[in-house]
């Protein structure tokens, strides 16, 4: 794939002394939904964290390797992490609004690297929220603090305020994780709604969810890209044996 | 399932389950015991106070509040110069105090190499640990002349042209007074600002900030917009104990604040706090309506506290409000 949105190339991460990623080599097809599934502790949130190298907050975990966005090797110094970061949206596990109002919360990403006049700016707001099938839930208590919102309600809101932001890369780790099933399906939803627009990553622990939203999926364990490939390919006829195992529930 | 054990409990089951009752009422009555016990003590203390400073009430009136006399020998008093006095070094300590307890606190929870964040946290609690009388003698002996011969003649002669500063900055160097009192305290209950602050930044979700930088932040903001209004409350409470301890402070500020019953613009000049003239002059209290006076600012600052906290309460409730939690 030479248009690869994202590549990734020898990339090994390590907290500390421990190794957490080995030698991971893989590409990420623009426009589309890329799955991470494996065990706990495969690595798979490991590598979300650095594609926006948010791990960089904490001082002993370290990356090396190579990492293309659009062609440019985001993990050499001088790399603008604040700008990385607007471009690479993340939604965590679970919710976290930010301590203020629901238009707040999405007004501020947006604030971040645009001026905008106030009516645009609330366009922006009610379009991201519109397009996290938010809107309709919301639109009467946009001054109300984002914590008084649903676990459900807080999650789309986060994907609301990374989507905002017009990122070009979303990372999703475990949205799904936190919520119940009528929201989880929601924003399946909007995951396969966002795709025409977006590169988007996704960890789930959900082997169903992995199978129903991507396109591509990988497979880790313990720190190794075990297979990647095609969602179809991968679920209905694994390359590997320990794919075959934990598809089919045998272990994991 | 057992139909013994879903339907009808056993004897032996109802005998445990009355002496689990037993003891959760037990429990509930002596911690509700404590807990009265408090207010209790509370209305004692006000009761008490009011009855000592009743000759005093009934012979100055409401007009104690604002009258600046101070007169042993003519049985006169007003409670004005020490209520100024302990409202202007407590704000000049806050003012000093709070900014750089917050910076030391950001410093230590986002910016500070690991290796220096634990011993600098364990000195600003022991600083915190530091006896007043300990900050008064360096204050009286160190600081005090020092500021008088290297700091306060400088400030003076730089802002004498300058209209409001000289006034603030007026008068010959004593070393002691307000600024000096109000720097000692500062430095009284900055390790409280800071120590209090950084634990509630410590305690922001880690997830809360990785978002924020997410979304491309830079620390500034992230700090800014996430980290201070998610600890406002914790923050705010801090800054109230650290002002509750600067208004009753005693023995450091009644080493340097001058003791004088005058009031002064100047920050330079020698002045008195509420406690600080109780400390000085309880020995020197022998006729009634002296102790009474004394009595009674004792009761003035206890009600300045009070207030302090209510406003503080009532800041917590609007911020609240306004983020709608």
């Amino acid at each position: 794939m030479s248009e690869a949105k994202i590549s990734v190339q020898n990339l090994d991460f390590y907290y500390g002394r421990t190794k957490a990623l080995k030698n991971i080599s893989m590409d990420i097809a623009p426009n589309s939904v890329t799955a991470f599934m494996g065990p706990s502790g495969c690595g798979k949130s490991t590598l979300l964290r650095v594609l926006n190298r948010i791990y960089e907050l904490y001082p002993n975990q370290r990356a090396t390797g190579k990492v293309f966005l659009d062609g440019r090797d985001i993990l050499i110094g001088g790399t603008d992490l604040n700008l990385l970061r607007a471009k690479v949206g993340m939604v965590f596990q679970k919710p976290t609004p930010f301590p203020m109002t629901i238009f707040e919360n999405i007004a501020f990403g947006i604030r971040l690297y645009e001026s905008l006049s106030p009516s645009a700016l609330r366009d922006r707001v009610t379009m991201a929220l519109e397009r996290a099938a938010l809107w309709g839930e919301v639109k009467d208590k946009l001054n109300a603090s984002g914590l008084s919102l649903s676990g459900g309600q807080q999650q789309r809101l986060c994907i609301a305020r990374t989507i905002a932001t017009n990122p070009e890369v979303i990372l999703l780790d475990e949205p799904c994780s936190a919520l119940d099933p009528i929201s989880t399906a929601r924003i399946e939803e909007l995951i396969e709604e966002l795709r025409s627009d977006y590169t988007i990553a996704i960890v789930t622990h959900n082997l169903q969810q992995a199978a129903r939203v991507s396109q591509k999926t990988a497979f880790m364990f313990l720190g190794e890209l075990i297979e990647y490939g095609d969602t179809e390919q991968v679920f209905e006829n694994p390359r590997q044996e320990r794919t075959k195992d934990y598809v089919t529930g045998r272990f994991g | 399932m057992d139909d013994a054990a879903a339907g009808a409990p056993t004897a032996s089951m109802n005998k445990v389950s009355r002496r689990f009752a037993r003891i959760d009422a037990f429990f509930r009555n002596l911690t509700g015991f404590a807990a009265f016990g408090v207010l209790a003590v509370l209305a004692g203390v006000i009761v008490s106070l009011y009855f000592g400073a009743q000759l005093s009430i009934d012979k100055f009136g409401l007009a104690f509040l604002w009258t600046d006399v101070w007169n042993p020998v003519k049985q006169e008093f007003g409670a004005l110069s020490e209520i100024y006095g302990t409202l202007l070094t407590s704000a000049l300590a806050m003012l000093l105090a709070i900014p750089v307890g917050i910076g030391i606190a950001i410093f230590l929870t986002e910016l500070s190499p690991l290796i220096i964040k634990r011993p600098i946290g364990i000195a600003i609690e022991l600083l915190a640990g530091i006896p007043s009388i300990i900050y008064g003698i360096w204050g009286l002996f160190v600081l005090a002349p020092f500021l008088q011969v290297n700091v306060q003649p400088w400030i003076i002669d730089t802002f004498a042209d300058v209209p409001i500063l000289s006034s603030l900055f007026a008068g010959p160097p004593f070393g002691v007074g307000y600024g000096t009192a109000g720097f000692i305290l500062a430095m009284m209950v900055l390790p409280f600002i800071a120590a209090i602050t950084r634990d509630v930044f410590d305690g922001v979700p880690s997830v809360l900030k990785e978002a924020a930088y997410g979304l491309g932040c830079t620390r500034w903001e992230v700090l800014w917009h996430v980290v201070l209004p998610y600890a406002r409350v914790g923050v705010t409470g801090g800054i109230m104990l650290a002002l509750g301890r600067a208004l009753g402070e005693t023995m450091a500020v009644t080493f340097v604040i001058g003791n004088n019953h005058r009031i002064s613009s100047s920050l330079f000049a020698p002045g008195t706090t509420i406690s600080a003239a109780i400390a000085n002059e309880f020995t020197e209290a022998t006729s009634d309506m002296y102790l009474s006076a004394l009595i009674e600012i004792g009761l003035i600052l206890f009600g300045i506290t009070f207030i302090v906290l209510l406003i503080a309460r009532y800041m917590l409730y609007r911020m609240e409000l306004r983020t709608g939690r």
